[in-house]
């Protein structure tokens, strides 16, 4: 019997068009952007359109009503519950910074391909939220890679620039392999692609095993082929070579889009693929009842934050500073994947995927921010890359300066930031796993590691913060002017503020999003 | 009139105290271009900040002396703060309603665990927040001449430093002192970096700022780990009969909730111990499973209690890093020199009367009461010792100086080591001369850096090779530093001899041998013969002898004080003199709250170590029985002798709290 023979599948299929109709828009609107550039478009011009074009993809989001309830996860391709939605308007909201921010990197004469790359690339992290299916997982997640690889080019006429691109491009692409490899396996052990039959298949099977108290074999195989492949996406240690590089060579305000889109998308995804972040739930695979993939996640957690920070402090490049930074935070979240996807929280507690929710977008808002400040400073003729470029810019741009320094207070995760809610969450989560479970005290102890790499990264934004205010300019200060990305940038610390001081709205918008999953 | 005392008022009172400085920042941020006008701007502020802060604080203390002596010397079995905003049912309660921040899902039966903004007055805190009110407006007094450039923003960091300072010394959750905690270093970062008076002043900020946040983030984890590991009982405090095994109960982030809960769960360990042990004796000695039974019953509850104990080792040790470093007691000290030495002299005023004070508190508010059991196993022993180590070798490092502001940096060291000491003594003599001797401390030391600042402020330098026999040249300075010097020594008839003499005394405690065995209290006694020895040092080379001042100021001999700058050190000799006179009122209000912890440590006393509690009660005349958790562990009487050190311990200071 083929699928199409079952009618109730062929109904999903074709009801799934409806839970991507926003993403459906912006694709439309970027193809217009492409066409745009055959006419020679301005950079307002486009602006606007790509602009329009996130509102009118909002606007359909709102109007078009899904009808959650008539999915059955185990034939639809398109799952629209637990954190689809949240993370379709991430994504929105993320594409209209971006697109503020873009106005520098669209100086060249490219700017409708720019900004039709970068809807893609949105819709692509938005449908990473909803894909309940092997191949539409893929398909998103490529979504978002091949328009970077043009975004990476498109300014780019230097040397650096150029390898930069070429280097992501190569090592996405060998990591797209590494990823469909893993996804072969779980195809093959559970005879199907779709994820919810995939994670309720592993999760059934492994309590047969009471002799042999440990998954297949080969489904550890998929998942640790899939968090390489995936952990190319997060930036997470030993995947993360890339990233200083490319940001180095890349333009600003793709470069912000690098450090914060394939981490939503990667992370998301390693928590579909691990049974979490979904209304449906089909149970935890790979729960601390065996500590194979526990640990592994443990390891590349540790090993991440760790590494970042250290080699953070080494840094004099402002990108390749944040490249680590970007790093580092990953390995906090890989703590908010590791307990959401291994360790299900009792009924009243703090759960491991929204604080995994909070932090993405705690740190989207960090990074961005910075990368805003950074794009805003930049000239042709006086571009900033060191970090003794910024000094006494609390002199001759407070406003930048001052919305800087949030981000990088929030990047330390001081109080009233969204950076110290997100890991007061995330520390809340991982010290409470029992620790009676095969993975004993470790995840207690990860907390430590975690607040002690945090003391450390305090080194390298501090520094940041003291060049900013504490010295002397020894640039002549330029006059000040509003450009959009000053806007973004004052937006994000904004944000971040808000977040921080009065989190309770946000963070209930993430508990509804990422529903807790019993334990098997 | 009596509607501007009312509770309800007052609890909107405290919230100004508390936001005040942060509008009186903003204020001097925008308008404080011009420096005339930002110092009158800043002084009048702080001043009205005083009056605030008296209008809430004196009847705090009326209030909270009444409770105390209403308590019948049965200690309450949580702070009582009044004035909290946000009280649920009319100021009885002492708890607040005002939810921050919800962690995790609502339970049907309960609302989900909160952080709160939980802020109030109690003994404890009273006066420091009256000191921290006071002390903020003898900084400004001193930096009238020192503020030249960008002035509105030094006083707007001043000020968003001195509302971080309150909020943490307000604060009764523990994430909210957390955050106010963090919150301190960013203004002192600021004026560290930006208006500090040396060549290394952005290391010395950064250096400060890491090292502080180092300590602290690992007390964070520790907050964590004591929150989840110290849940409320599922059916309030009033239900005792529920027991550990039916439910886990709701988390709190209050320190009231806390320390009830981790007396309660070990005494339920100890229950469930000895249940089992009592099950094992009955079981018939044919009856092998029924044995069996029970001693599995038996290693379980033991192996449950030890797993708490061994969490909440850990936990202590996490939990006081933060407070050590921010003390700082000595090995942990290696920041301080440098940011003392470079900060502005009115900030390392605040960094030495204020924030030092956060470390303590820290210790007394949060470590102590919800750490009993390792507080009074390691306390003494590990941080006792510290501070007995520090009480000297600070003492010789303060002699070593050439500059005034150094040596009195680590004769501040010094003498904290001596209250860190006292504290971990952990018995209502060492509490309360803690508390006192955190205002004492804070005056004295606040008042000799208000006189470094303004010597600094006439002559550009405090090095003492440079300076001599400024006695002939500032005869009304010069009698106001020998005030202060002089209560820093611990002379009687002034402030500081009050809590030091508690605070040794609290070391001779005859029942508790672990407190004498050790040879603290010489180190303590020690550090004060060393203090007058600096302190005279100094006195000398920089009052007496032939007049000598730098070369800069040599032509036009600088005035002596200002009338500002009068009432600025003639508040703090005025203050000294009184208290060292009569300090009884204030430890009246101090001895209710602390009647608390010490409370919670007798408990917590009687689970580590029996012996010693029961040692401690016959001292105390058997007055009352503290609730028995178990027969068993009661010894019949006698056991062990008794307690070593006999009645040996020096005469009982009369200003010794009732108990």
């Amino acid at each position: 019997m083929t699928p199409l023979s079952n009618q109730a599948f062929v109904d999903h299929l074709t009801a799934s068009v409806r839970f991507v109709l926003p993403e459906v828009a912006l694709v439309g609107v970027a193809c217009l952007l492409f066409t745009l550039a055959a006419l020679r478009c301005s950079r307002s011009l486009a602006m606007a359109v790509a602009l329009l074009g996130v509102v009118g993809a909002g606007v359909i989001a709102i109007l078009v009503p899904e009808p959650v309830g008539q999915v059955n996860p185990a034939l639809a391709p398109i799952d629209p519950t637990g954190a689809a939605s949240f993370i379709r308007w991430l994504a929105l909201v993320a594409a209209a910074v971006y697109v503020l921010l873009g106005w520098a990197d669209t100086r060249t004469d490219t700017p409708a391909e720019y900004h039709a790359c970068l809807l893609v690339a949105a819709a692509g992290v938005s449908l990473v939220g909803r894909a309940n299916d092997l191949v539409s997982l893929f398909l998103a997640l490529e979504m978002l890679s091949i328009p970077t690889y043009v975004l990476l080019y498109l300014p780019s006429r230097t040397r650096t620039g150029q390898e930069s691109a070429m280097k992501y491009f190569l090592l996405s692409v060998l990591s797209s392999a590494v990823l469909l490899f893993g996804f072969s396996y779980l195809y093959g052990l559970a005879g199907s692609t779709n994820l919810h039959v995939i994670v309720t298949t592993l999760a059934s099977a492994a309590p047969h095993k009471e002799l042999d108290p440990a998954v297949s074999p080969l489904a550890v195989v998929a998942m640790v082929l899939v968090i390489a492949g995936l952990g190319f996406r997060v930036a997470a240690v030993p995947f993360h070579f890339y990233a200083p590089d490319v940001y180095e060579g890349g333009p600003t305000g793709v470069v912000a889009q690098l450090a914060f889109l394939p981490k939503v998308a990667g992370f998301v995804a390693l928590a579909r693929l691990l049974g979490v972040m979904s209304a449906h739930g089909g149970g935890l695979p790979y729960d601390t009842q065996h500590t194979l993939i526990p640990l592994t996640l443990w390891v590349v957690a540790v090993v991440t934050m760790s590494f970042g920070n250290l080699l953070a402090l080494l840094q004099d490049n402002l990108k390749r500073l944040f490249a680590y930074s970007g790093i580092a935070h990953g390995g906090y979240m890989l703590i908010g994947v590791l307990v959401a996807c291994t360790a299900p929280p009792a009924s009243a507690d703090q759960s491991g995927s929204d604080a995994l929710l909070f932090y993405l977008v705690a740190y989207g808002l960090m990074t961005v921010g910075a990368f805003a400040v950074l794009a805003h400073l930049s000239a042709p003729d006086q571009p900033v890359e060191t970090v003794d470029d910024l000094a006494g810019l609390g002199k001759t741009n407070p406003l930048a300066a001052a919305a800087l320094a949030v981000c990088l207070f929030s990047l330390i995760g001081l109080p009233l930031t969204a950076g110290f809610v997100g890991k007061l969450q995330l520390f809340l989560a991982a010290f409470q796993v029992p620790t009676d479970t095969k993975m004993k005290s470790l995840f207690q102890v990860l907390t430590v590691i975690a607040v002690v790499n945090a003391a450390v990264s305090a080194v390298y934004y501090l520094r940041i913060v003291g060049v900013l205010y504490l010295r002397a300019p020894f640039r002549p200060a330029r006059p000040t002017r509003t450009s959009p990305q000053l806007v973004a940038a004052v937006v994000c610390a904004a944000a971040t503020l808000v977040l921080g001081m009065y989190p309770q709205p946000f963070a209930d918008l993430t508990r509804k999003a990422a529903p807790v999953v019993a334990a098997r | 009139m009596d509607d501007l005392f009312s509770p309800n008022v007052m609890r909107w009172v405290l919230l100004a105290v508390l936001a005040a400085p942060l509008a009186f920042a903003a204020v001097l941020a925008v308008g404080g271009g011009n420096p005339r006008v930002a110092r009158r701007l800043a002084g009048l502020f702080a001043a009205l900040h005083v009056g605030l802060t008296a209008w809430v604080v004196i009847p705090a203390a009326v209030m909270i002396a009444e409770y105390g002596a209403m308590n019948n010397g049965e200690a309450y079995k949580h702070f009582r703060p009044v004035f909290v905003p946000g009280d649920t049912g009319d100021g009885q309660e002492h708890r607040t309603a005002w939810s921050l921040f919800f962690v995790g899902k609502p339970t049907p039966n309960a609302p989900p665990p909160a952080v709160q903004f939980y802020i109030g007055l109690d003994g404890i805190n009273v006066w420091l927040v009256a000191l921290t009110s006071l002390m903020t407006f003898i900084a400004v007094a001193v930096s009238w001449g020192f503020a030249q450039e960008r002035a509105g923003g030094y006083f707007a960091w001043l000020f968003v430093l001195q509302s971080a300072v309150t909020g943490a010394f307000l604060s009764f959750d523990v994430i909210l002192f957390y955050v106010f905690f963090e919150l301190t270093l960013i203004p002192a970062f600021f004026l560290i970096g930006g208006w500090g008076v040396g060549g290394g002043k952005r290391d010395a900020a950064r250096k400060f700022f890491l090292y502080t946040l180092f300590g602290s983030l690992l007390s964070l984890v520790g907050l964590v780990g004591i929150v989840l590991t110290n849940p409320t009982p599922p059916g309030g405090w009033r239900n005792n009969t529920q027991s550990l095994k039916q439910d886990r109960g709701t988390l709190s982030f209050n320190v009231n909730d806390l320390m009830r809960s981790t007396v309660r769960i070990s005494i339920e360990h100890e229950y469930a111990i000895a249940d089992a042990g009592v099950k094992l004796e009955q079981a018939k000695p044919l009856d092998q499973s029924g044995r069996d039974s029970a001693e599995a019953e038996l290693a379980k509850a033991k192996a449950a209690r030890d797993g708490y104990k061994s969490t909440q080792f850990w936990l202590f040790f996490l939990l006081v890093a933060g407070f050590v470093v921010k003390v700082p007691l000595v090995p942990f000290h290696t920041w301080l020199p440098a940011a003392y030495a470079e900060a502005p002299p009115a900030v390392t005023l605040l960094l030495s009367a204020l924030l030092a004070k956060l470390g303590t508190l820290g210790l007394l508010r949060i470590v102590i009461p919800l750490c009993p059991h390792m507080a009074v196993e390691y306390g003494l022993p590990v941080f006792g010792t510290l501070g007995a180590i520090g009480i000297v070798y600070a003492a010789f490092c303060a002699y070593a100086q050439k500059d005034v502001k150094m040596m009195a940096a680590y004769s501040s060291v010094s003498h904290l080591g001596l209250l860190a000491l006292g504290l971990f003594a952990l018995n209502p003599e060492g509490l309360t001369g803690a508390v006192l001797h955190m205002v004492n401390h804070g005056l004295t030391a606040g008042g000799l850096f208000a006189v470094i600042a303004i010597l600094y402020d006439r002559y550009r330098t405090t090095d003492m090779t440079q300076l001599g026999g400024l006695m002939a040249r500032h005869p009304a300075l010069a009698f106001f530093t020998f005030v202060i010097c002089l209560a820093g020594v611990g002379l009687p008839g002034l402030n500081n001899f009050v809590s030091e003499m508690m605070l040794i005394g609290a070391l001779f405690t005859p029942w508790n041998a672990a407190a004498m065995g050790y040879g603290l209290a010489v180190a303590a006694a020690a550090g004060i013969f060393l203090s007058a020895w600096y302190t005279f040092t100094m006195l000398r080379s920089v009052f007496f002898g032939p007049v000598r001042t730098p070369a800069l100021a040599a032509d036009a001999p600088p005035p002596d004080l200002s009338g500002r700058e009068v009432l600025a050190v003639g508040l703090i000799a005025a203050l000294c003199l009184a208290l060292g006179l009569y300090p009884q009122p204030v430890v009246d209000v101090v001895k209710g709250d602390v009647a608390v912890v010490a409370q919670t440590l007798k408990h917590a006393r009687r689970v580590v170590n029996p012996d010693l509690a029961d040692a401690e009660d016959r001292q105390s005349g058997m007055e009352q029985q503290p609730i028995s958790v178990n027969p068993t562990l009661i010894p019949a009487g006698g056991r062990g002798g008794p307690p070593a050190g006999g009645p040996g311990g020096p005469p009982r200071m009369p200003q010794q709290p009732p108990r």
